[in-house]
This record gives structure tokens, sequence and C-alpha cells, in this order.
């Protein structure tokens, strides 16, 4: 008895001040990261979510329903990234979550379950793409997890593969030597065994991974241990602001080895600073970039203009794929509007898992398109390679040099 | 003249005996002032939303840290950088032995609090050979063997990733919404607080103030320094524990990272602000860190919207704003009241009570 009075009192306490909930709008929390560790990469993805929100916003919503959003610039730090969720379960009720890290996402998985509010992450970890636990490597199934483009052990696949496709048109004697170059953080964790363990089947010899901290420094002391371990191909796991610092001190060291980076460890802003440092450096892409000539970067340029009325700047590819993840999110959302209950967590994810081959209609050319099932939440399985090419002057071109399309192999899944 | 002496407050000093001199409650009012607050806080699930229980229960788990320190560098003169180290030493020792030996929560509190205290007296063996700046340093060791420790010991911590801790249950009661698990830090800080308030009029008390004010005298006295100084140090980490613990399980996750070098420069900010020495200073000054940032995202969101809701680097450098408002509350409070929100909480006091003559 005093237990429901306790509930009874605890919820109308709740309820009291919870604010006003019109029938027609919907909360969406978004977690950023504007000023930590990984803030190079994470501003130009936050900024692409919050004008892509904006501009739904502006242009009807999903179908007439508003989408009220929040930005928390969390810092890169896993415990504010939590109580931020604690704080909006408990007075916002959201139906979606747009994230950020890889820490802060796995960390949420229980959680998300739990609430039955699916998580959109930029983190791209492997481990959130076993929904049921099917595979005996998952050890968390992630059933309300969903991210954009190829998950980090996929990228990195298919950077293997091209650099199996790279040593054979090289020439290279015997087998080619891998080395995988990260913090000792979840996020530069997440592709290490997986991608390690198909390294060495496509016939690498894989070699001790290299500690370099995510946040810059002067890191020679590693460049002349990767000297010295006489790799040839470099894997490089963390964000933009690191890898600069890590490429411009290998060159002053004089290491000559292809590297080759995760889908956050290289873009614009980082070839600029980096230079001649950059030049050859492959990496993954994953959604179109600001100049390329398709029929959906005349939306982006749109959307853009919400916090850049001007026009003028110039977006990095992070920022695409923050647009494509809420575009995403968004068709998801009207799919489930059309179901019985209406936008809810649990109509959402079922949205997402109708999705065959499915890419936002009006961003055409712009996202790759996605498949979510029930028992599988790899979305993508194509990995674009791209490779820079850096004249004297600094000036640089990306160019398109590879794509891998991975098998769906069981084994791969949560992994 | 017995009734005139209970309900009124006597003018002068007419304490006659060591038990009245060390009393915590010096009158009936301040003992039913204390009473009545806590009574009110038992009150606030059914007052306030989770927002401010949020705010509250923060306050309560870092104020039972904070006392450990104060209890440490107020109290015994010693001085702790690696205070943070040992708070997420119990978070993780309470979801470990929770989530390894299936004991309940309940119990896996105060036996994080034991744990972290056996940590907390090795850490301390330095202090019984060196002090001041020397010390200072070996305790920042220690922050760093055990943040490296929680990164790679995976048995323990679940490495970078992290452990999940489970929430609070009794009997098949699960207490894990703000309205429940407020009584479960609130009744820690009940006890812890008591405790402490004891321990300071106890011969072991007494004996950590010698160590402090003049710790040759207190050993030509007979006080045993290095006893006196790893016991501290124990004590200390004990409420670091027992504070780490309810945070862990308040969360459900606990990081690697929560527990850095900042949040030990926090603790020693929260009995700075508060006043050394001073268990209610303790809580004043944990509450005034908890709810400074807050006051700070508060303030900057009325100044944007005063400026008709366009100052994009208010929002932009709100982080960075919170950061700075902490250093510089440490600074101001330090140049302008050292001894902390107790003693100024002390002068409101007196000055009401002899108002209109406070001369």
């Amino acid at each position: 008895m005093k237990r429901t009075l306790v509930s009874a009192v605890a919820v109308t306490a709740l309820l009291a001040t919870a604010p006003a909930f019109s029938q027609d709008s919907i909360f969406v929390g978004h977690i950023a990261d504007y000023s930590g560790a990984t803030s190079d990469v994470g501003r130009p993805y936050g900024q692409g979510v919050a004008d892509a929100l904006k501009w739904l916003n502006q242009n009807g919503g999903i179908d007439g329903t508003a989408i009220e959003f929040e930005t928390v610039d969390y810092s890169y730090e896993v415990p504010r990234a939590i109580s931020t969720y604690k704080r909006w379960t408990s007075q916002k009720n959201p139906v979606a979550l747009q994230g950020w890290g890889t820490g802060d996402t796995e960390a949420l998985v229980t959680f998300v379950a739990k609430d039955e509010i699916p998580y959109i992450s930029a983190s791209y970890s492997g481990h959130l793409t076993d929904p049921v636990g099917k595979s005996p490597r998952t050890k968390t199934p992630a059933p309300y997890n969903f991210f954009y483009g190829p998950s980090y052990s996929d990228g990195c696949r298919g950077l293997v593969q091209w650099a199996a496709d790279d040593w054979e048109k090289k020439g290279g004697d015997g087998a080619p030597k891998w080395v995988h170059l990260g913090d000792n953080h979840p996020y530069p964790n997440a592709p290490k065994e997986a991608c390690a363990a198909y390294a060495e089947e496509l016939g690498f010899e894989v070699l001790n991974p290299i500690l370099y901290s995510l946040k810059p420094g002067d890191f020679k002391a590693q460049c002349l241990t990767l000297k010295q371990s006489g790799a040839n191909y470099a894997y490089l796991a963390n964000t933009g602001g690191s890898t600069i610092s890590l490429l411009k001190s290998c060159d002053t060291v004089g290491v000559d080895v292809q590297f080759v980076a995760n889908v956050w460890g290289m873009d614009e802003n980082a070839l600029n600073a980096t230079g001649k440092a950059g030049d050859g450096v492959a990496w993954v892409v994953g959604a179109a970039t600001w100049n390329d000539d398709v029929p959906g970067m005349e939306l982006v340029r749109e959307i853009s203009k919400i916090s850049d009325p001007s026009g003028e700047e110039y977006r990095v590819g992070h920022y695409m794929r923050g647009i494509c993840s809420v575009f995403f999110m968004r068709d998801a959302m009207k799919v489930a509007k059309g179901m019985d209950g209406g936008i809810t967590g649990p109509n959402i994810k079922a949205g997402f898992e109708t999705f065959e081959n499915h890419a936002p209609a009006d961003l055409e050319g712009v996202c790759l398109p996605h498949t979510w099932t029930a028992e599988n939440h790899r979305g993508t399985t194509e990995v674009l390679v791209y490779r820079a090419n850096v004249a004297d002057d600094g000036s640089f071109e990306m160019e398109h040099v590879f794509s891998a399309d991975l098998p769906r192999r069981d084994d791969w899944l949560g992994w | 003249m017995a009734t005139i002496s209970a309900s009124m407050i006597p003018c002068g000093q007419y304490r006659t005996s060591y038990a009245k001199d060390t009393t915590i409650f010096p009158t009936p009012a301040s003992r039913a002032f204390a009473a009545l607050g806590v009574a009110l806080l038992a009150a606030a699930p059914f007052l306030v939303g989770s927002y401010y229980l949020n705010l509250l229960i923060q306050i309560g788990y870092y104020g039972i840290a904070a006392l450990g320190l104060n209890i440490l560098v107020g109290s015994t003169g010693q001085i702790s950088l690696g205070h943070a180290a040992f708070f997420g030493f119990g978070a993780f020792a309470s979801a470990w032995l929770n989530n390894t030996t299936g004991i309940p929560v309940f119990f896996t509190i105060p036996l994080a609090g034991l744990m972290t205290t056996a940590v907390g007296m090795i850490f301390g063996i330095p202090a019984a050979r060196i002090k001041g700046l020397y010390l200072a340093i070996a305790t920042f060791a220690s922050q760093f063997i055990l943040e490296d420790f929680f990164a790679r010991a995976e048995w323990f911590t679940g490495g970078s990733y992290g452990s999940m801790a489970n929430s609070f249950s009794l009997f098949g009661w699960t207490l894990d919404s703000d309205q429940t698990y407020f009584y479960v830090v609130l009744g820690w800080v009940v006890v812890m607080f008591l405790l402490g308030a004891n321990l300071l009029r106890s011969r072991d008390g007494r004996a950590f103030v010698a160590v402090r004010d003049h710790y040759l005298s207190a050993e030509v006295m007979g006080i045993r320094l290095t006893k006196y100084r790893i016991l501290s140090f124990g004590i200390s980490s004990f409420y670091a524990g027992i504070g780490g613990a309810l945070y862990g399980h308040y969360l459900g996750y606990i990081s690697a990272e929560g527990f850095t070098i900042l949040l030990s420069i926090q603790f020693l900010g929260m009995i700075i602000i508060g006043g050394l020495g001073s268990v209610m200073g303790t809580l004043m000054g944990t509450a005034f860190m908890v709810l400074l940032p807050e006051l700070t995202t508060e303030l900057s969101n009325g100044i944007n919207i005063l400026a008709g809701g366009n100052l994009p680097w208010l929002t932009d450098g709100l982080a960075f704003m919170k950061e700075a408002a902490i250093g510089l509350a440490i600074i101001l409070f330090l140049i302008f009241e050292p001894d902390g929100l107790a003693h100024r909480w002390r002068q409101i006091r007196a000055y009401w009570k002899l108002y209109p003559f406070s001369y």
C-alpha cells in the first residue's frame, strides 16, 4: 500500500514538473561533443544533425509533427552522457536519441533497450550491430541501436581489402605487415580484434598495436616504434585531431608506411592541417563529399544555410553523415506514424527494420542505401575508400580509389 | 532557572563539563533545526521534481566523499590529490562485488567502503614519512596509478569499456528512480555525517587535530604520528568509497574516465569553499560546487533569451564557462573568505543573534 502511494505521488510529481506536451510534438535528444577529445570531428557532425533537425521543423516536421530537440555538449565524458540521458528520460520522454561516441553509446545499450528508445549513434562500433544476441561474440545484444554507414570493423575490413589489392599492385614481397594505432579507449578499440582477424585471413602479418592518445600531442616516440616495426600498412583508429599530430610527427621521423584511417580519422580539415605529410593517406568515406555533383547535394546546401546563411562555408564529410543520420531517422519516424500508437520508440525501431536498400529520397546520391532487419543491424556493408593526393603547395584532391562490398557473414555480426 | 536555560541561549560560557563543551548541538533549538532539516529533506521527493532531486543526490554522494577529504585535510592537516581515484575505486569495487558474487547492493556499498579503506591506507603509507608538497605529489601518484589500473584491469573494472552497476535493491524492492534512490543517499548522508561529527569529538578526533596543529607537540604528548596519519587516510578513503559506490549504483554505469585529477581538485575546492575542518561546511561547499555549473547554465540561458536567443558564442562557450566558474570561485574564496562558507554562516548567525546590538 505504502509503495503504491509512494509511486503514485512520484508519478504526480513527475507529471507536474514535466513540460507541457502537445500531441503533435516529439522530443529527440542530441548528445554532441563540441569541446572534448573528439570535438574536431564532433563539431561538423553535430552541426549537421542540428541543422537537419531545424530544417525538418521548418518544413513540416514528421508529416506535421514537430521535433523538439535539445543539443547537449558532453565533452566526450561518458558519465555526462549518462546523466544527460537520465535527465531526458525522467523529464522529457524522448522517442529517439541522436548520440555520439562509442564509450557512451555502448554504455547506454542496456538502458535504451530497457526504456525502448532508438539510439542513432555516431559511433559505428561493430558491437552495436547484433540486436538479438545471436552471434557468440556478442556480449550485450543491442536491439535499439542504429547507426548510419559501415561499422568500424567493416570499414577497417574494406581497408584491409584495399591494402591487399595495393600490395599486389606494388608487387610487394612476402606477407605485408599490418598494425593498429589508437588510444586505449572504446572507440579506437572497437575494430581492433575483428579487423586484425580479417587481415590475418587475407595473409597479412599482424603486429602488436601501438598506443597514441586521442588528445593531440607529440607522437615521435610512436612513429619511431612504427618505423622499427617494419609495418607496411598502419591503421589509424583515432579521430582527425590526434591523427594530424601523428602524421606530422611521422613525417619528421621519416616513416615510410602506407597509412589507412578510420572514417573519423581523416577529413578535409585534417588534410589542410597536415599538408604534404597527409599525402597518400587512404580512408573510409561514408557519404557524398561537399563538391560532389549529385542531385541530393542541392538539399544539403540548403540545410547548410540554416547555420551559415551566406552559403559559403565548406562542409567536411562528417556534416553530410550527420544529415544522413537524421534523415534515416525521419524516414523511420514516418513509417512509425502510420503504425498503431504513432511515433513511439518501438515503432521507430520497427520502422528502421522495414528498410531494404533504402536511402532518403530527397538526398539522392548523398547517403548510402541501408538495410536493417530485426536480426541484423549491419545497415550497410559497402565501404568507399578515398585517397588524398596532396600537391607540394598543400592543395589536395580526394580520389575515390576503391569500393568494397563485404559479405554478410554470420560470424561478423556484432563484431 | 531550569526552564529559562532550556529555552534561551546563555550569554557567555557556562559549560561545566567536557561533554557539554563538545556537544554537536549546543542548544535544543539547533538540534530541533537539524531534525527539521532532515525531515524536510525526507519530504523532498513529494515536493520537488526529478531535476532537483538529481541535484540533491549529487550533493549527497559528493558530500560524503568530501567529508572524508575534510577529515584528512581539514582536521589532520594532510593533503590528498588522489581523492577522486578512491571515489572511483569505491564505485568499481561495489559494482564488482555485486556482479561477481551476487551480494546485494545494500551490503556491497559498505563492503566497497572497507575495500577502499584498505587501498587508501596503502597509498597513505608515504604520509608516515613525508609531508606538505612532497605528500601532495605522492598522493598525486596514487591518482595516476589508480586511473591506469581502472583502464587496464578488465577483470575488475571492465577496462576501457567500463562496468555496469546494478540498481539498489532490497528485499525485492528496486530503488532506481530519483524519488526512491534519494532515500538511500539521504540515509547514508545522515549516518556518515553523524559519524564524522562524532569522530571529531572522540579521542582519535582530538589526536587528528593535534597532529594538524603541531605534529612535534603531538608526538611529545604520546600521539603516534604514523598511526594517526595512516588512520586518517583510511577513514578518508572509507568516506570516498561509500560516496563512490552510491554514485556508481545511481548512474548504473561506471567509466574509468570519470575519476580524473579534475574531480580530485573539485573535492579540494568543495572543502576549501565550505570551510576546512568543518563538517557542516563540507555540505555547504559541496552544494555550492554542484549548483554553480547549473546556475551558470541558467544565467547564460537567461542572457541568451534577453539578447534575443542569438548568441552562439554563449551556448558554444558554456562548457568552458562552467569550468572557469569553478576555478574563479576557488580563487575568490581563497582571497575573500579563506575560512569558507561555514565561517560566513557563523557570522550571519552571530549577527542575528545579537541583533540589533551587534557590537
